[in-house]
């Protein structure tokens, strides 16, 4: 159908063209001034925990209608801020508003005086002293113990080794077992084309940009690809907002301490230790199967940084006699931010751990 | 799809051919070899950058990288010291 001519009409048109207009030149203005950047991570939260770097928070929850408290084990490579965007996109806001007595384990930035943290430093003191902590600040006996990409696989190896911690459950989201299938991320160190430390910067760590650098190779044509979406979006206030953050998080990487980026190298990627059994940390052989717990493995189908090849085997290496899965139609980062994390993918995990928590 | 305007049509039409190929090439052994020579050869220069500088900046009293950096490691020495003393004050 053609367009109206009617003047009335072609009035209409023309204004809305002008107002669309007006809003590019002002959201395009104020992005490349920088003058309005999204604040990240508002939501109200106490610092209940810290050690060195570390620190345990607690967001704030009037309405804790499913006990134990969830505490979230954030990754070594990326900010924590992820979960917590921005009003209306926070996969914490989400959690709270499920009932849940959320914590949050952040590592911090690492620096050199970090460079000597090994795996067992997360997995051995970290976790352990942040469960014991969320445990006394809830006044609960046990948790749900849930980690995010790397945070997933220390959480793994900390409920693996110790038994003993008070995990009612364990949750998994986007986490990387099988590193045969994190190819394209593992490329480079993988066969030995570089060793690890000669990826490592003078503060013994791999440098943030690093990081960056690697993820953004996975998809080298992406960021023309947004710089498109940007111009044909750029008059909404609502996509700015949101644009500007991801972009903030995303060229916001932290520094992978040395001593545990060796590990991981020799021992996940190259050994694929996780897959064969053959992970040792402080000297002991790290069992998956005495993980005995009710597990929860959730996968996003379009995740380019932990494909479902990679994380896949989670349910067949732990020993739970439950162990679910959840695949879901989304990114690496769509499971925790976005429209989609709304609507599709935080309900059902935040329905699985209300399934497997008691009354508050 | 519809609602996209036709010249974002067209750039996901090009995208949709030229990202494949891009990520492939970008996952290859060759490009991954290139990566790894290029950290090398870019380590190599630092180095006799550094090397070849630092004799004139001492001359003129300045500090160079390599000062900064071993001080660094010093403070960075000094703060897992503290720590140490933190942890064990803790139990």
């Amino acid at each position: 159908m053609s367009p109206s001519l009617a003047p009335a009409d072609v009035g209409r048109r023309v204004g809305r063209d002008v107002q669309r207009a007006l809003r590019r030149g002002r959201n395009g203005l104020r992005y490349a001034a920088g003058t309005r950047p999204t604040e990240v991570g508002q939501t109200p939260k106490d610092l209940i925990w810290r050690r060195h770097r570390t620190e345990l928070w607690r967001y704030r929850n009037d309405d804790v209608r499913h006990g134990p408290p969830v505490v979230i084990v954030h990754s070594l490579v990326s900010r924590s801020y992820v979960l917590d965007l921005y009003p209306g996109n926070s996969a914490i806001a989400f959690l709270l508003g499920s009932g849940l007595d959320v914590f949050l384990l952040d590592w911090g930035i690492a620096d050199e005086a970090d460079s000597g943290n090994t795996l067992e430093t997360y997995v051995d003191e970290g976790i352990p002293d942040a469960v014991a902590a969320a445990c006394e600040a809830a006044g609960s006996d046990e948790v749900t113990l849930f980690g995010y990409c790397f945070g997933g696989v220390l959480s793994l190896l900390s409920a693996a080794r110790h038994p003993e911690l008070p995990i009612r459950n364990l949750v998994l989201m986007a986490t990387p077992v099988d590193f045969t299938g994190m190819d394209a991320i593992t490329a480079l160190v993988a066969r030995g084309r570089l060793n690890p430390d000669e990826i490592l910067e003078p503060t013994g760590n791999v440098p943030a940009k690093a990081v960056a650098s690697v993820f953004k190779l996975l998809k080298p044509t992406a960021e023309i690809s947004q710089y498109a979406t940007l111009w044909e979006k750029l008059p909404s206030d609502a996509f700015m907002q949101g644009y500007q953050a991801m972009g903030q998080w995303a060229s916001d990487h932290v520094p992978f301490p040395g001593a545990a980026f060796r590990q991981t190298i020799e021992q996940l990627v190259r050994r694929n230790g996780l897959m064969h059994g053959t992970v040792e940390l402080g000297g002991e052989r790290v069992d998956l199967g005495a993980i005995t717990c009710p597990v929860l493995n959730i996968m996003a189908e379009r995740d380019h940084i932990v494909p479902l090849a990679a994380a896949e085997p989670v349910v067949e290496l732990v020993g739970s006699e439950q162990a679910d899965e959840l695949r879901l139609n989304a990114g690496h980062v769509g499971l925790v931010a976005g429209s989609s994390a709304a609507k599709v993918t935080l309900p059902g995990i935040a329905g699985w751990i209300a399934d497997h928590s008691v009354p508050a | 799809m519809a609602d996209k305007p036709i010249w974002r049509q067209a750039f996901d039409a090009v995208d949709r051919r030229v990202a494949g190929p891009v990520e492939a090439g970008a996952r290859s052994d060759v490009f991954s070899d290139l990566i790894a020579l290029n950290l090398r050869v870019a380590r190599r220069t630092q180095r006799e950058i550094e090397r070849r500088t630092r004799r004139a900046l001492h001359l003129a009293n300045l500090p160079t990288a390599t000062d900064v950096r071993r001080l660094s490691e010093q403070v960075a020495a000094l703060q897992r010291d503290l720590r140490e003393l933190e942890d064990e004050q803790r139990r």
